[in-house]
């Protein structure tokens, strides 16, 4: 089974073959998991959102064009998954904001804060949701303007200026925490 | 006249078309030189971010019974086959046995009331135990009857069970991992 392509697995588990998905599944568990982690800042969150990707993704395996590479593909479902998970808690900028001053106030969480990917972990999770996608798909899955306005289905204004109010506030945050 | 926070951005992610107008300023403007290069490391922080492993197997909390195979695989449906021809051919030996024993029964029934009807499964069931008593294979001669020994008998039942249970075990096998 390892040696078969993406490819092979996604055409096998079109026939239905189950294991043939899972082989994906594990393929790509890893960098799906943290996209949604980084997007979420919750682990059991990201791993349930994970998990519902690989699910929608099998959904819509017909729909997906097997010319092109299953990974940049399911780390765009994922992304859109957490966004709609977001936006369906309504989650805003302004709850972020509360739970991060919360959290800054426990003593675990301030070791914590000491590493330096938790710091950006912790700047992410602050951003509003909208931002935080536009982020992750912009810094780690490396689409173009274009293609995130695409994505998201928002005009390439809101792109570029959701892209650009996020780093000013990762910025502040982690120049903030620096000090 | 200073670079916009966008033209910087949109240089560092490739998206300016006036790359060189922007490179040419950077070039003679230390403020903005700075700038950029501050916003550079942002990026840089930003993607340092390490990927981490998930605490528990997505693959293994994901669920395939969604997808069960479409078409079952050409060793589970031979054994499918095998095993609905013999469930038929038992029924086809088993066929006149029956028939035999229950035709007399069927032909003499009419409608009785519930104390004639009680009184008949009393008798029958007597009649019954007289009868398997003293009950006797008919001989049918378009059968060829076999001898078997008792070795090869228990082998039979053995081979059917583990037939079963293999086939079983295929229907069964993505609901039992």
């Amino acid at each position: 089974m390892s040696v078969l392509s993406d490819r092979d697995l996604i055409q096998r588990a079109r026939r239905g073959d189950a294991d043939a998905f899972g082989e994906l599944v594990t393929r790509h568990q890893v960098s799906v998991f943290n996209v949604c982690y980084r997007i979420l800042h919750e682990r059991t969150e990201a791993e349930d959102m994970a998990q519902e990707t690989f699910l929608r993704a099998h959904d819509r395996l017909d729909q997906f064009d097997d010319e092109r590479p299953f990974g940049p593909w399911i780390r765009r479902v994922a992304a859109n998954v957490c966004l709609n998970h977001l936006e369906s808690q309504r989650v805003t900028a302004q709850l972020d904001e509360e739970r991060d001053a919360d959290e800054s106030q426990r003593p675990e969480t301030q070791a914590e804060v000491r590493e330096q990917s938790e710091q950006i972990r912790g700047a992410l999770a602050a951003l509003p949701a909208q931002y935080r996608v536009v982020v992750e798909l912009r810094h780690f899955q490396e689409l173009s303007y274009d293609e995130i306005a695409a994505e998201l289905n928002i005009p390439l204004s809101d792109v570029k200026s959701h892209l650009f109010r996020a780093r000013k506030l990762l910025a502040e945050k982690l120049h903030a925490l620096d000090r | 006249m200073h670079l916009t926070d966008e033209q910087l951005n949109e240089y560092l992610d490739d998206e300016a078309d006036d790359r060189i107008l922007i490179e040419t300023h950077i070039a003679a403007c230390m403020d903005c030189a700075a700038r950029l290069s501050a916003l550079q490391a942002l990026f840089a922080e930003i993607e340092s971010l390490p990927e981490v492993e998930p605490p528990h197997s997505i693959a293994a909390r994901f669920s395939p019974s969604r997808s069960l195979p479409a078409a079952l695989p050409r060793s589970l449906t031979l054994t499918v086959i095998l095993q609905a021809a013999l469930a038929a051919a038992t029924i086809i030996i088993a066929a006149p046995f029956v028939l035999q024993f229950i035709s007399p029964r069927l032909s003499n029934l009419s409608a009785p009331s519930f104390t004639e009807m009680f009184i008949q499964v009393q008798t029958q069931w007597a009649m019954l135990l007289d009868a398997l008593s003293t009950f006797h294979l008919p001989t049918l001669p378009e059968i060829p009857m076999l001898e078997f020994s008792s070795i090869f008998m228990l082998l039979a039942v053995v081979g059917a069970s583990l037939l079963w249970l293999v086939g079983n075990g295929l229907l069964l096998r993505n609901q039992i991992k």
